[in-house]
């Protein structure tokens, strides 16, 4: 004998069918957020773990010992680490700028249609391409002073060879204009897409205002080009952060400790003393500051509400 | 029939090549693993153990090394490690006396290593693996300018005395500068200011060749125990010497030292070479100076002479299953057979009889002088904490020694913060 289910149980039945149906989207996005988890979000909490740690690369090196913040608290009072994130910021702070200002101007240059522009503006993305331990290599021959062509030219015209990695002021500059050089195209590459996305509408309705090149440039070019700018220096910044092979190969982090950045004095930790908890720190504090950067950029310059004022105010 | 016999053929070659024993070797590159690697296919032939091979660059070797090699596991059976590396991995390395006898080559005895070498694998009373290559320093001097008539006169006529192979630091000072102030070479000397341990290495044989050591082991543990007034000195006279050597000194690592002494038509007058390099230094293709130089054991200080080693051990990982197969690789490369035939090629193995076979003295003019150097042979200080000692110690030899610096105030930060990383250290 079959008996009808009570209005309770449909009531039941309902309720779940309506849970599932909330959870279904969950489901649906789990895949996506294991793989996150386990690429994104469980290093950077492993990372975290190990910095707690005196942590030895090598078992040989000794054990493990739970220090808790002690690696933290050695980072305070380690000069050497105050001085490479003194050069890196110096790094980021100097190179970057420069590198906007070359590729904004190239971009503004080549925003227009002539015989070859194209091939001049792929011609001119070649360096970006450039494998960075290669672009290290290359700069560190230019630069050699008995065999380097830089050091050839000044001995052509009369100036005196000069050690450029063998000094820290000199080398530290050698480093900034190896990533200038390698770099400005990219910078190049997003200004000019951005410029190109502008409608033309504006610029001539502004032409027709009686508006020259430098208000154009001030009112409308630069406003509307504000986010891909933003865009293109926090990625330029967290891409400077992590800057590390070029520099390695170029001076190994000398004279001295004139060229060790964050990133190399990082690596020296964990794979030249064998302390990975330190480098763990390190990395942790280099996070920190990333999303410092990330969230000043980002909220600051690229929020809609800004943009929609931009854009009103212009 | 047909189907069946191919199959039986496929699944006689699948069971053959499981049944092969296979090692993982991990070397550093240099010239002499890159020659043994030629005849490998022959110890292959001749015990059915196939041989899987790594070759990196030595930092890279420690880190492999480092990350690759625990008590409970092993990603290779034998591992060449650096002489200043092996405290740190000496717990995780089989003591040699426990490694099994050869079933095809005969257990090398550790005696028909060098004396002077043996000592590299030596660690807490136990001999760690076995030292492979004869590594120390030894002197290199152009024969052609050093014999030439004119330039013997003209320096005996400035500086009163025979030109020779220079026997002291003053006199290498007095021929570098002759030469190079002359305009007859582009550098007096070739220093070396590439990487931390090399560096390390320049430091180690001035406050040696000047009356101090640097560090010492004292009641099981490291201590600083150099003397200021000395080490100074030391580092004084190597100011002088940079001095007279080519532009661009201050980053001179092995790659710049051998294109300004091979292929510079004006080249460098004399410096010390790691008998590893030589192959390159005396090869016609590669080098302006072939057959033009001279060898001998290193100048001498106010203290005497001191050769500074750097040699390497080959070991077998504790954790390693195929140990037996491992050893069975070393005993044919420490073999008098291929040791031999690595001198004939121009590199340097650890062996005695190999290094003295008379038949090899003509034609390798080196190995007088490496056996010359051998009875002067200093080794680094060795302890967990060498390579942040490395880099403090040449943070402030080179901007002692171009001046960035005065020497006496990078001699006490080389003091201070050498202390500091061993009270850090908790010894």
């Amino acid at each position: 004998m079959s008996s009808r289910k009570p209005d309770t149980d449909g009531v039941s039945v309902s309720l779940i069918k309506g849970k599932a149906r909330h959870r279904a989207p969950f489901l649906f996005l789990l895949p996506a957020l294991l793989v996150v988890f386990a690429v994104l979000i469980f290093p950077i909490v492993f990372s975290f773990f190990v910095s707690g740690f005196n942590w030895p690369l090598s078992e040989g090196a000794g054990t493990r010992k739970f220090v808790g913040l002690g690696n933290y608290l050695a980072l305070s009072v380690d000069p050497e680490f105050w001085n490479s994130l003194k050069l890196q910021l110096g790094f980021i702070f100097i190179a970057i700028p420069i590198e906007l200002l070359f590729g904004f101007a190239a971009a503004l240059l080549l925003n227009r249609e002539f015989f070859g522009a194209r091939l001049v503006r792929s011609l001119l993305l070649l360096p970006v391409f450039f494998l960075p331990i290669l672009s290290g290599m290359t700069w560190r021959f230019m630069l050699q002073p008995r065999y380097g062509p830089l050091n050839a030219l000044l001995l052509k015209l009369g100036a005196p060879e000069i050690t450029w990695l063998g000094r820290p002021v000199t080398a530290y500059a050698a480093i900034i204009v190896q990533d200038i050089w390698r770099m400005w195209p990219f910078m190049f590459m997003l200004l000019y897409a951005g410029l190109t996305s502008i409608p033309q509408e504006l610029n001539e309705a502004a032409e027709i205002d009686g508006a020259g090149f430098w208000l154009k440039l001030r009112s409308i070019t630069i406003p509307m080009l504000t986010p891909t700018i933003m865009t293109a220096v926090l990625l330029r910044i967290i891409d400077a952060l992590r800057v590390f092979s070029e520099v390695y190969v170029m001076t190994e982090g000398g004279p001295g400790s004139s060229t060790t950045l964050f990133s190399l004095y990082t690596h020296r930790q964990a794979f030249g003393y064998q302390k990975v908890g330190m480098a763990s720190a390190m990395a942790i504090f280099l996070l920190c500051i990333s999303i410092a950067f990330a969230l000043t950029l980002v909220r600051k310059n690229m929020s809609l509400d800004s943009l929609e004022e931009k854009a009103g105010g212009g | 029939m047909k189907k069946a016999y191919i199959a039986l053929v496929l699944a006689l070659a699948l069971v053959a090549g499981l049944s092969a024993q296979t090692i993982n070797v991990l070397f550093w590159d240099d010239a002499y693993p890159r020659t043994l690697m030629e005849r490998i296919p022959e110890f292959e032939k001749a015990t059915g153990i196939k041989v899987n091979f790594e070759i990196l660059q030595p930092p890279q070797v420690f880190t492999k090394t480092s990350v690759s090699v625990t008590k409970e596991r092993t990603d290779y059976d034998l591992v060449c490690v650096d002489e200043g590396n092996i405290p740190l991995f000496a717990s995780l390395m089989l003591p040699y006396d426990q490694w099994a006898p050869g079933k095809v080559f005969k257990k090398v005895d550790p005696n028909t290593v060098t004396p002077a070498m043996l000592d590299v694998a030596q660690w807490d009373g136990k001999l760690i693996g076995l030292p492979i290559n004869g590594n120390l320093y030894v002197w290199m001097t152009r024969k052609d300018l050093v014999e030439n008539p004119k330039y013997k006169a003209d320096f005996k006529a400035q500086y009163g005395y025979e030109l020779t192979v220079p026997q002291t630091f003053q006199q290498l000072l007095d021929t570098g500068s002759f030469f190079q102030k002359n305009g007859i070479v582009s550098g007096g000397f070739g220093p070396f200011n590439g990487g931390p341990a090399g560096v390390f290495g320049e430091a180690i044989f001035m406050y040696e060749s000047y009356g101090t050591h640097f560090i010492e082991w004292q009641g099981g543990k490291p201590v600083l125990v150099v003397d200021k007034a000395k080490a100074i000195q030391g580092m004084d006279v190597y100011k002088k010497l940079m001095a007279i050597s080519p532009k661009g000194a201050e980053t001179m690592a092995h790659v710049e030292r051998q294109a300004a002494f091979c292929a510079d038509p004006k080249g460098v007058f004399s410096q010390f070479i790691w008998p590893a390099q030589i192959a390159s230094y005396e090869d016609p293709d590669k080098s302006l100076v072939a057959g033009k130089i001279l060898y001998s054991a290193p100048p001498a200080g106010p203290f005497g002479r001191y050769a500074v080693r750097g040699t390497w051990a080959v070991n077998i990982p504790t954790a390693s299953k195929n140990r037996d197969a491992a050893a069975e690789f070393v005993y044919w490369w420490a073999s008098k057979d291929i040791a031999s035939w690595l001198v004939e090629k121009n590199t340097v193995p650890a062996r005695t009889d190999a290094l003295t076979d008379p038949k090899f003295a003509k034609s390798k003019p080196w190995l007088a002088a490496i056996a010359e150097s051998m009875k002067y042979a200093a080794a680094r200080p060795r302890f967990k904490e060498v390579a942040q000692v490395q880099d403090i110690v040449k943070k402030y030899w080179i901007m002692g020694i171009t001046g960035q610096m005065p020497t006496d105030q990078a001699t006490q930060k080389i003091i201070d913060e050498t202390n500091d990383v061993l009270k850090k250290a908790g010894y």
